[in-house]
């Protein structure tokens, strides 16, 4: 009985299975018909009504989406032929969105891209070089700022157009800087000071930390660390990015200044979360932070100050900051869509435009000429209090990242480091030998794999 | 056995060799609506599962790039792979983690699972408070416990004050990170244990427990002797189904850690996301994804046959 079982259960399955492959085969050929259908589909060329649609994919949220929906209103009664369909995508998902819609061949018009990707949207066959079209009369590119083009540029190519600027300065807590008896810091100030600061400014007994750094495995704890590299005369990558350089006396003073606040004085407050920094912050936690523009609103609980970043006693290179600018990328969908899509991103990206833009939403603008108007600073801070800090400080804005497409690899590597030393589980030189082997190691295998 | 009245008569009416060549059509006929109703799901299952497995079957012998395509790469991602550190350090985390992750989870299930098979107030209150832990999103779930496990400001380390611990770095330690996802995922997926398990408890007829004490068992032994080989069943499934879940861990980690401190939670599934999606390589990522297949195929497999050996059902 046992074993005669299964043989008849055997021949049962044998005698059904013909039956089983003509039916998988004709699911198989639903399926690749299904897909076909899919692939040929969109492209969205003129529609019904004769109007050219550009499809545009972005990221915005509350009032820069209200803001921006305005100013596509605005284009579209003035350009009747042209309608622009937008897609919101959360701005952390586009390039994956956009992969498998280039695959899939039907990429959006336009999308919003993080700077942070530029190397790797280059490598994107279907992305359209605007090398030519900021040549253009009025296009004016000079007037975005030089840390803009360098994101925007890679290599030859020109990969889109300035969307968005931000950088690093330090927002502090007026209240808790007079309760440690301490003067808010100046423009000149330095690291030393604000170290001293950070310890007079802990209270272990209050919970109350001097600074906070911000430590998830990511990019976010590497560029913060890459402006006191820069501060400190540091380089991140030998000049053709062919090294690593940052195993340096820069390096280690960067990294012993963050050992020291983070593991021997505690009075730098460690967020694996990347968010509860801001909390801390509004409900009077921490006294200093490193943080950019997009924070400031959600701090309405505190008095707070802007100042540009600390520099490095003794190094001439001064006060700087980094700068992380994202971009409007225009893919080929044909010469009519890319001529239409061109005109637009130019429009949206003009003085007047990126002017009514800042002055709604607080983001800082992304023109030279707009920033420096007079009385636009004062205009700002109505908007959103000590962002003219901010702008200015775009002008500390002096180096950018390397522009690789292995620099996400590298990134990681970073962000182990620093991270590493800030819970104190390496020594700042072990970590920094470790990390530039890595970055080697990376460099050396070239872009893929 | 003997049929209804009514089916012989039909039998007997529909005799001879016509009612043959009727009975296969209608045969035919069950094969078509059969699939019918099958093939949505089946479209489905084949569009969403089979695939992209094969897809990524063929990826993962590819160098791809931003939209460009792939490029064949023969097995040049599976030799990476082999010399990869963070290859070896994510599985042996996932390891770890699965290792600690579903025995804890099963025991503190059926331990749940049988103080709640009584008959005591309020008792469908206490089962589903403890399956609306698998009802609360991830995210919010993790979320809850970094606040919890926060160094300065959490619970934990406030109780642990009370009773004179000292305070512990939890997420900002390369040593404890690692069991605080794993205190977070037991958490989340002890009330699915316990579910499976009342079920199962109450599925034990009450006579095989009687008879027990009647012999002079105790309730330990009845429970050690006669309760625990009668649920083997659902300990099977529940280890089975909670292994491929670790295996695939990867939600919690990316809400809290994202795969650090200095690379302490990067686990099988976060690098592959990482290596997709972060470094854009999909063919790289695709075969660690394939290595993923072949050890949860493995470790099913040694669990099934472990259970042919431990399961009591089959006699």
């Amino acid at each position: 009985m046992l074993i005669s079982h299964p043989k008849r259960a055997d021949q049962g399955i044998s005698a059904r299975r013909p039956v089983r492959l003509i039916a998988s085969v004709m699911v198989f050929a639903v399926v690749a018909i299904g897909l076909t259908a899919c692939g040929s589909g969109s492209g969205g060329s003129t529609g019904a009504n004769g109007k050219l649609s550009l499809e545009m994919w972005e990221g915005y949220t509350g009032v820069e989406a209200s803001t921006f929906t305005h100013l596509v209103k605005e284009y579209e009664a003035a350009n009747p032929g042209v309608t622009i369909s937008v897609l919101n995508v959360n701005n952390d998902d586009t390039l994956t969105k956009v992969q498998t819609a280039v695959a899939g061949g039907s990429p959006p018009d336009i999308a919003y891209l993080y700077g942070s990707w530029a190397p790797n949207v280059a490598e994107i066959p279907q992305v359209v070089n605007l090398s030519n079209v900021v040549k253009r009369p009025g296009v004016n590119w000079d007037d975005f700022f030089v840390g803009e083009r360098d994101v925007a540029t890679v290599g030859n190519k020109v990969i889109g157009i300035p969307a968005l600027v931000d950088n690093l300065a330090v927002v502090y807590n007026k209240k808790l800087f007079a309760q440690a008896g301490l003067t808010p810091p100046g423009p000149d100030w330095t690291w030393d000071e604000f170290e001293s600061d950070a310890l007079k400014l802990t209270d272990a007994a209050k919970k109350q930390f001097g600074t906070a750094y911000v430590t998830p495995e990511s990019e976010d704890s590497v560029w913060h660390w890459e402006v006191l590299l820069w501060e400190a005369g540091g380089e991140l990558l030998t000049p053709g990015d062919k090294a690593a350089a940052f195993n340096s006396p820069a390096g280690l003073k960067t990294l012993e200044l963050l050992r020291t606040m983070a593991v021997e004085q505690h009075s730098m407050y460690l967020d694996p979360t990347d968010s509860e920094y801001a909390n801390l912050f509004n409900s009077g936690k921490v006294g200093m932070l490193v943080t950019g523009p997009w924070d400031l609103s959600a701090f309405p609980n505190v008095n707070y100050g802007v100042q540009v970043m600390p520099s490095f006693p003794g190094s001439s290179a001064g006060h700087q900051t980094i700068s992380g600018p994202d971009n409007w990328v225009v893919f080929n969908n044909g010469t009519a869509h890319v001529t239409a899509a061109e005109k637009f991103i130019l429009w949206l990206t003009a003085a007047k435009q990126v002017k009514y833009f800042s002055l709604k939403t607080g983001d800082l603008p992304t023109r030279t000429s707009v920033a420096d108007a007079p009385g636009f600073d004062g205009e700002m801070n109505k908007t959103l209090p000590g962002v003219s800090t901010f702008i200015d400080n775009l002008a500390n804005v002096q180096q950018a990242r390397p522009q690789i497409p292995t620099y996400p690899k590298i990134s990681t590597a970073l962000a182990n480091m620093v991270v590493s030393v800030l819970v104190g589980s390496a020594q700042p030189q072990a970590a920094l030998t470790t990390a530039a082997q890595k970055v080697n190691q990376i460099l050396s295998s070239g872009s893929s794999g | 056995m003997t049929a209804p009245p009514s089916l012989l008569r039909r039998a007997d009416a529909t005799g001879g060799p016509q009612g043959a060549g009727r009975g296969r059509r209608r045969g035919a006929s069950e094969h078509v609506s059969g699939w019918l109703f099958a093939s949505p799901a089946t479209v489905i299952i084949v569009l969403f599962g089979a695939v992209p497995i094969i897809w990524s079957i063929v990826l993962s012998f590819e160098h791809v790039s931003l939209g460009a395509g792939g490029r064949f790469a023969g097995t040049a991602n599976y030799r990476e792979l082999a010399h990869d550190p963070v290859v070896r350090q994510a599985i042996g985390h996932t390891f770890i983690y699965t290792a600690l992750f579903v025995p804890l989870t099963m025991i503190i299930g059926l331990f749940l699972a049988v103080a709640m098979n009584r008959k005591i107030r309020f008792i469908t209150f206490y089962r589903t408070a403890a399956y609306v832990t698998m009802a609360i999103s991830t995210i919010n779930e993790a979320l809850v416990f970094l606040w919890l496990f926060d160094p300065s400001y959490g619970l934990v380390n406030f109780v642990g004050h009370v009773f004179g611990l000292p305070p512990q770095p939890f997420l900002n330690s390369p040593s404890q990170a690692l069991g605080v996802i794993v205190v977070m995922t037991v958490w989340g997926w002890t009330g699915f244990s316990v579910i499976i398990y009342l079920a199962a408890l109450q599925g034990i007829p009450q006579s095989v427990l009687d008879a027990s004490s009647m012999d002079g068992a105790g309730p330990w032994a009845t429970f050690r002797r006669i309760t625990v080989p009668l649920l083997s069943p659902a300990s099977l499934f529940l280890a089975v189904w909670l292994t491929i879940n670790a295996l695939q861990l990867f939600d919690e980690v990316y809400v809290s850690t994202q795969g650090g401190p200095v690379g302490a939670t990067t686990v099988i599934v976060y690098y592959i996301y990482q290596q997709g999606f972060q470094y854009f390589n999909a063919g790289y990522a695709s075969a660690i994804a394939l290595v993923l297949l072949l050890i949860t195929l493995v470790v099913t497999a040694v669990q099934f046959r472990a259970g042919r050996r431990y399961v009591n059902y089959r006699s």
